[in-house]
């Protein structure tokens, strides 16, 4: 009787064992799959001073060997409305109307190791919204009459903002360097364009295999005006009227003491 | 050397408005206007949004026309009575043309209306003025006098029969108090339409409709415009929070100094010419606008909220 309940226990001391290693491998195995993308953005915190003429950031870190790599820095979504040019009369150029956005970033960037459509599919690219092609799918322009005037204004808009730097997509700007232990990693320094408006912005980057996203990290990068520039923008913003006069005092001090300065100098004027 | 203008959220080298203001200020002392419809497409060239272009402009005008009325006030060039007058006008045809606008925009034609206006008025004031100051430089004096005193015979008996007869003793005129406040409002309406301060416009006006003598007509107009400029900024600064007080500060290091530098200069210039080099500026600013609207632009897309 005594042996019997001795070899109950063991046999369930034995299964105790065997779970709890079952599941500190399934763990240790999770973990491998999703802990070796990582990515650390170096300038995390850019401050706008006055003399605040953009900025660089750069990106970095590890990953599997032998995959490809996908970085895209994006503010949050928003909707913007711009105005469009059209003929009038089949002859001048004016605005004609406007169009709204929705669904679109103020600031796109993304680069890869390789040309995005030859490293992932469609499918793919517009599961994370990765490329120009991916974004037109994902973003609303209204009023348009079907798909293919949709594709002429948002060539338009990407227009626009690339020249403005707030977009970008390029390839091949990826530095890779294998380590030792079969990862790799991996670094990118790009622009910060100073026409980005203060506001917090978002790294992500996606490791690629046979097309797929298989991993992916993120980090963020604030950009926050500071001192007199703040104080100012937030003047503007909240106290227009003490602004407004502000402005016009020494609009007026700065005329008057130009005259004032001109009748001491010039005497005859 | 770069600095960060913290309403427009761009950087600029401070150069580029110090110079901007210079150019466009040595304008504004020398022909009596603003300079809005030159200062304010080149703001936006250089990447300055077109919202806070045209509110900053408006705010450092009011430098600028402080230091040039106060240059031309020195010699006794402002008559403050019809700038008063003008003023009025302004205001009351300003009040018009903001009606006029929110009717245009209802309609959704507003765009063509107001290019249309800018285009046509620019036009003619630019061709009217550089024919009749080539044929005032041509004409001898005698015969100059003889074919303004014809014209003036042919106006100035409607202008005398009106009511309300004042004399106007710094511009040495007789009119009816009801010339300066309709032609003011007239103005004020096309300026409102246009979006524009209407210099370019007023400066015309004084000289071949109310007869005042140019250098007159310079010191008044900016008298003027600072009124007005003064209004616009404080209304772009609490309803569209679009002033950047640092764009402006830097534009009005230029535009003070420019203006007294125009004032000086254009007392050595004889009205004639004054009026021939404002008429060539209006007739060039004219052509890049209708260049602007027959070839095709690199961008079909713009920030709402310019022109």
């Amino acid at each position: 009787m005594k042996s019997k309940v001795k070899s109950q226990k063991s046999k369930v001391k034995m299964g105790l064992t065997l779970t709890f290693a079952f599941f500190i491998l399934q763990f240790a195995f999770a973990g491998t799959a999703s802990a070796m993308l990582t990515a650390k953005a170096n300038h995390d915190h850019i401050s706008i001073d006055f003399f605040y003429h953009g900025s660089t950031v750069s990106v970095k870190g590890l990953s599997d060997a032998g995959r490809d790599l996908v970085v895209k820095i994006t503010s949050p979504e928003g909707h913007q409305v711009l105005k469009k040019k059209g003929k009038v009369g089949g002859l001048l150029w004016m605005n004609v109307g406007t169009l709204s956005f929705e669904k679109t970033p103020n600031l796109y960037e993304v680069f890869s190791t390789r040309k995005i459509g030859d490293i992932l599919s469609v499918e793919e690219r517009g599961k994370y919204t990765l490329g120009y092609e991916a974004l037109a799918t994902h973003v609303e322009v209204a009023p348009v009459a079907d798909a293919s005037e949709k594709a002429q204004w948002f060539g338009e808009f990407v227009k626009f903002k690339e020249e403005s730097n707030l977009y970008k997509s390029d390839f091949g700007k990826i530095e890779m360097k294998d380590l030792p232990d079969g990862r790799q990693e991996y670094f990118i320094q790009t622009q910060w364009p100073y026409q980005a408006a203060p506001g917090d912005y978002t790294v992500s980057v996606y490791a690629v295999k046979n097309g797929k996203v298989v991993e992916q990290a993120e980090s963020h990068v604030k950009v926050e005006q500071v001192g007199m520039v703040k104080a100012l923008a937030e003047m503007a913003a909240n106290s227009a009227a003490l602004y407004g006069f502000l402005s016009i005092g020494i609009a007026l001090s700065a005329g008057f003491g130009v005259g004032m300065v001109f009748r001491k100098g010039g005497g005859s004027h | 050397m770069y600095l960060y203008l913290p309403v427009a959220l761009t950087s600029i080298n401070i150069l580029i408005p110090v110079g901007l203001g210079l150019a466009v200020g040595l304008l504004s002392g020398l022909f009596g206007v603003g300079g809005g419809f030159l200062m304010t497409p080149l703001l936006i060239m250089f990447g300055i949004p077109s919202t806070v272009a045209a509110a900053t402009d408006s705010n450092q005008i009011v430098a600028a026309s402080t230091s040039g009325t106060y240059a031309h006030w020195k010699v006794g060039n402002v008559d403050f009575k019809m700038g008063i007058y003008l003023l009025a006008g302004g205001f009351l045809g300003g009040l018009v043309g903001v009606q006029a606008i929110k009717l245009l925009h209802a309609m959704g034609n507003a765009d063509f209306v107001i290019k249309m206006t800018y285009v046509f008025m620019l036009g003619i004031v630019g061709v009217y003025m550089f024919i009749e100051s080539l044929q005032s430089m041509k004409k001898k004096k005698a015969e100059v006098a003889e074919a303004k005193e014809e014209k003036e015979s042919a106006v100035g008996r409607f202008l005398k029969s009106l009511p309300l007869q004042t004399r106007f003793e710094k511009s040495g005129i007789t009119h009816s108090a009801l010339v300066p406040i309709v032609l003011g409002g007239f103005v004020g309406v096309l300026a409102a339409i246009m979006g524009v301060g209407g210099g370019f416009l007023m400066v015309p006006i004084m000289v071949y409709m109310l007869r005042m003598p140019m250098h007159v007509v310079v010191g008044t107009s900016l008298f003027q415009i600072l009124f007005t400029c003064i209004e616009v900024t404080f209304l772009q600064a609490t309803t569209n929070h679009s002033v950047d007080f640092i764009l402006a500060v830097l534009l009005l290091l230029g535009s003070t100094v420019g203006a007294q530098v125009g004032a000086v200069f254009g007392r050595k210039l004889r009205a004639e010419q004054l009026k021939i080099l404002l008429a060539v500026i209006v007739l060039v600013v004219t052509v890049k606008i209708i260049f602007e609207l027959t070839l095709t632009p690199s961008l079909l897309i713009s920030q709402a909220g310019g022109h």
